[in-house]
C-alpha cells in the first residue's frame, strides 16, 4: 500500500521539481528503492524487524503546523538548555521556532533546503557521499523524497561553542504522517561540535520517520553526537547515521531510546585514517509491545584506531529488543583495538532480546573483545540494599537507575543529563 | 531483645542449622565461633532474611516480634543490621545517596520526618571521622573498587550511620590487617552504649581481643555445643576446635 502512494508522491515531486534540486540523484535513488522494495524479514539484516505495520499503512508527507507545536517546543526539555536549536515538523524546517545563538557567522547552522544553495560547494562535496543508497532501500527512499533537515558546516579550526539541538517532531494530529529528515554535518579539520538529535511526536495518528544523517569529520576534529528518541503514540522510526572519520578524530556517540512503537537504528562509523577514537553508547528502555533494534557497524579501515561500544537495555511487558553490533577490521587495519558489550535486563517473562555480536577481522594484529548478557537484576545487590532498610521496589529502582544512568552520563552536557535522568527515572 | 528457639534451616535440602537456641539481651556482646561449615554464616543469613535459606523449624523473636515473618528491609528498619562477610559492589549507586535513602526509609517506617540534607551531611562527617574514612569514598560508587579492608570499614561505617539495636557481624575480621582490625573494633566499641547488642561471628579469637564478648558460643554441626565467657575463646585459640569436636562426638556416641 505504502509503496504505491510513494510512487505517486515521487511522480508528483518530479513534475514540480525546481532547478538544481539534484533530481538525477533523486531519480537514481528512487529507482534503487523500487528495485529493492521495503526490506522484509527474509533479509539477514532485517531478520527480527518486521516492517509490515508500516508498509500496510498510508502516510502523508504533510506539513500543516498545528498550534500545539509551539507549546510542545516551549515545554520540551531541549528548550531548557542553552543551545542552538533547529526545529523540524514532519520533516520541514520551522524558522519561527528555531534559534541560533552561535556568534561566529562563519559557522553555518540551518536548513538543508536553504543552505545547500548558499553553500553549494560544501553540499556538493559531501551530500550523499557517505550514506550509501546501493542495497539500502530506506536510505534510497530518503534520498529520493527528502524535503529538509539540518545543515551544519563548521569551517576549519572553528569550535561550536553551544550544542546544536536538532528537534524533529512528527505531528500526526489529523492524518498519518511520513517525515524524512536528512541531516548533513560537515566538521572540517580541527573543529569541535556537539549535536543533539531529538525525535519527538505528537498527535493520535501514526507517524513514520525515516531519517538519514551524514557526518563528515575532518582531521583532528572532535564530534559529540547524541540521539534522543522519545516518540510517543504510534510512532515508527528508521534512523540511519553514517559517520566518516578522517585521521586523528574522536567521536563520542550516545543513543537513548526512551519511547517509540518501533525503532530501528543503523549507526555506521567508517575510520578513513589512523588514530581514530570512537565511542558508541546506547540505552534503550522499552515497554508495552514496543520494539527497538540497534544495528551498529564500525569499519576499522586504517591501522591504530580504537573503538569502544556499550549498549544497555531494560525491557518490560511484551517489549522486544534487537542488538547487532558489527565490527569490521579491514586487511590493513593493524593494531586495531575494538571492544563491544551489550547488557540487557528483562523485567518481564514476556520480554525478548535478540543480541548478536559480529566480528569480521581481516588483519592479524588486533585486539577485539565482545560480550552480551541477558538477565534479571542480580539478587546480591538487591539483598544488600534491602538489608539496609531500603524496600524492594525502591532498591530495584535504585539499581535500574544506576544501570541506565551509566549511559546517560556519557552525555557531556550536565544540565541535560539531569533532565534526561528525570525522564529515565519516570520511565522505570 | 533477640530470642532464638530451636532454629532449624536448610539450603537446597541440605540441613545446616539443627536447632539453635540463643538469647541476647540489651547491651550484650555475644561471640559465635566454630569451625568452617558449622553454620555460622547461615545463622547470620537467616537472621537477616536472605531468601536462599529455608527455615524448617523454630522461631526467632526480636523485641517480641516474629523476625522470620518480616521482609529483609523491615528487619533492618526494626533495628537489625548485618555486616556482610563479602560486601557487594554496586556500581552507579553512591554511598551518600544509598545511606541517605536507607536512613530516611528507616525514619519513614518509624513515623519520623526525613533528615534534613545539612543534618545528614554533618552526621555522616562525624561517622566518617570515627571510622577514619577517606572522604572520597562516600562520593564513589558503593564498594566499587574498594579494597577488602575498605569494604569492611564501610560496613562498620554504615552500622554507625544506621545505629542498629542489634548488629550481626559476619566474619568482619576476615582479610583485615592489624590496622584495619583496630579501626573496625574501635568503631564497634564506640557504638556500645549499654543498650545496643552485638553478635560477632568469627573463626578466630583475634577480633575478640578488641571487642570483648560477654558470652562465647561454639557452633558445630548446626548446634551451639558449648557456651562460656571470654575465656572460652582463649581456650579455643590454644586447643583448636578438635577438642570440641571430640567432646561432641564422644557425647553423641555415649
Amino acid at each position: 500500500m505504502l509503496l504505491e502512494t510513494l510512487k505517486k508522491d515521487f511522480d508528483q515531486y518530479k513534475n514540480q521539481a525546481e532547478q538544481g534540486s539534484f533530481l538525477s540523484l533523486r531519480e537514481e535513488a528512487f529507482a534503487e528503492f523500487e528495485k529493492l522494495g521495503f526490506p522484509t524479514t527474509k533479509h539477514e539484516e532485517w531478520k527480527y524487524t518486521n516492517l509490515k505495520s508500516i508498509t500496510e499503512k498510508l502516510f502523508e508527507a504533510t506539513c500543516e503546523i498545528k498550534s500545539g507545536v509551539n507549546e510542545f517546543v516551549k515545554d520540551s526539555i531541549f528548550s531548557k538548555i542553552t543551545a542552538n536549536r533547529l526545529v523540524f515538523v514532519n520533516g520541514s524546517f520551522i524558522k519561527e521556532l528555531s534559534v541560533i545563538i552561535e556568534k561566529d557567522n562563519a559557522i553555518v547552522i540551518g536548513s538543508l533546503a536553504i543552505e545547500r544553495h548558499t553553500h553549494k560547494d560544501t553540499f556538493n562535496k559531501h551530500f550523499g557521499k557517505y550514506a550509501k543508497i546501493e542495497g539500502l532501500a530506506l536510505n534510497a527512499l530518503n534520498t529520493a523524497l527528502l524535503s529538509d533537515g539540518a545543515f551544519v558546516f563548521v569551517p576549519k579550526g572553528k569550535t561550536v561553542e553551544h550544542p546544536i539541538v536538532i528537534l524533529n517532531i512528527t505531528d500526526a494530529s489529523t492524518v498519518n504522517v511520513l517525515a524524512q529528515p536528512r541531516n548533513l554535518i560537515v566538521a572540517e579539520e580541527g573543529t569541535s561540535v556537539t549535536l543533539v538529535e531529538v525525535y519527538d511526536a505528537l498527535g493520535a495518528n501514526a507517524a513514520f520517520t525515516n531519517a538519514v544523517t551524514e557526518i563528515y569529520v575532518g582531521e583532528n576534529a572532535h564530534v559529540e553526537q547524541y540521539k534522543i528518541q522519545q516518540q510517543s503514540g504510534e510512532s515508527y522510526q528508521n534512523n540511519f547515521t553514517q559517520i566518516f572519520q578522517e585521521a586523528n578524530t574522536s567521536i563520542n556517540h550516545v543513543t537513548l531510546t526512551l519511547d517509540g512503537t518501533m525503532v530501528r537504528n543503523n549507526l555506521h562509523f567508517y575510520m578513513n585514517g589512523e588514530n581514530c577514537n570512537s565511542l558508541l553508547y546506547g540505552l534503550y528502555i522499552t515497554d508495552s509491545k514496543d520494539f527497538v533494534d540497534n544495528h551498529t557497524r564500525v569499519d576499522h579501515a586504517k591501522p591504530n584506531c580504537f573503538s569502544d561500544e556499550k549498549y544497555k537495555g531494560i525491557l518490560k511487558d511484551h517489549a522486544t529488543a534487537v542488538f547487532n553490533g558489527k565490527i569490521m577490521v579491514h586487511l590493513d587495519a593493524q593494531k586495531t583495538n575494538a571492544y563491544q558489550r551489550n547488557q540487557n535486563i528483562l523485567l518481564s517473562d514476556d520480554a525478548t532480546v535478540n543480541t548478536k555480536p559480529q566480528l569480521e577481522i581481516f588483519a592479524d594484529d588486533v585486539k577485539c573483545t565482545h560480550g552480551a548478557t541477558i538477565g534479571q537484576l542480580d539478587e546480591e545487590p538487591m539483598f544488600y540494599l534491602r538489608s539496609r532498610g531500603i524496600p524492594e521496589d525502591a532498591a530495584r529502582k535504585m539499581l535500574l537507575n544506576a544501570f541506565a544512568d551509566d549511559i546517560a552520563e556519557k552525555i557531556k552536557i550536565p544540565e541535560l543529563v539531569v533532565l534526561l535522568e528525570e525522564q529515565i527515572d519516570a520511565k522505570l | 531483645m533477640l530470642e532464638i528457639k530451636d532454629l532449624k534451616a536448610e539450603i537446597e535440602g541440605k540441613k545446616i542449622l539443627n536447632g539453635i537456641n540463643l538469647v541476647v539481651k540489651p547491651g550484650e556482646v555475644h561471640a559465635i565461633m566454630g569451625p568452617n561449615g558449622a553454620g555460622k554464616s547461615t545463622l547470620s543469613s537467616v537472621l537477616a532474611g536472605r531468601a536462599d535459606y529455608e527455615v524448617t523449624g523454630g522461631s526467632v523473636s526480636f523485641n517480641g516480634k516474629d523476625l522470620l515473618e518480616m521482609a529483609p528491609e523491615d528487619r533492618a528498619r526494626e533495628g537489625v543490621f548485618l555486616a556482610f562477610q563479602y560486601p557487594v559492589e554496586i556500581p552507579g549507586v553512591s554511598t551518600t545517596n544509598f545511606l541517605k535513602t536507607a536512613i530516611n526509609e528507616k525514619r519513614k517506617y518509624l513515623g519520623q520526618e526525613p533528615m534534613e540534607a545539612t543534618d545528614f551531611l554533618k552526621f555522616m562527617r562525624e561517622k566518617m571521622e570515627l571510622m577514619e574514612m577517606d572522604k572520597a569514598l562516600t562520593s564513589r560508587s558503593l564498594n566499587e573498587g574498594f579494597s577488602g579492608g575498605e569494604k569492611k570499614r564501610n560496613e562498620v561505617f554504615q552500622m554507625a550511620m544506621l545505629e542498629p539495636q542489634l548488629s550481626i557481624m559476619d566474619e568482619t575480621d576476615s582479610g583485615l590487617d592489624i590496622d584495619a582490625l583496630r579501626l573496625v573494633s574501635t568503631g564497634v566499641n564506640k557504638l556500645k552504649d549499654g543498650k545496643r547488642s552485638f553478635v560477632v561471628i568469627t573463626h578466630y579469637q583475634r577480633l575478640l581481643d578488641y571487642i570483648v564478648p560477654d558470652f562465647v558460643h561454639v557452633l558445630y554441626k548446626g548446634r551451639i555445643v558449648k557456651s562460656g565467657d571470654a575465656s572460652l575463646a582463649k581456650e579455643l585459640e590454644v586447643k583448636g576446635y578438635d577438642w570440641i569436636k571430640n567432646e561432641v562426638e564422644s557425647g553423641a556416641s555415649a
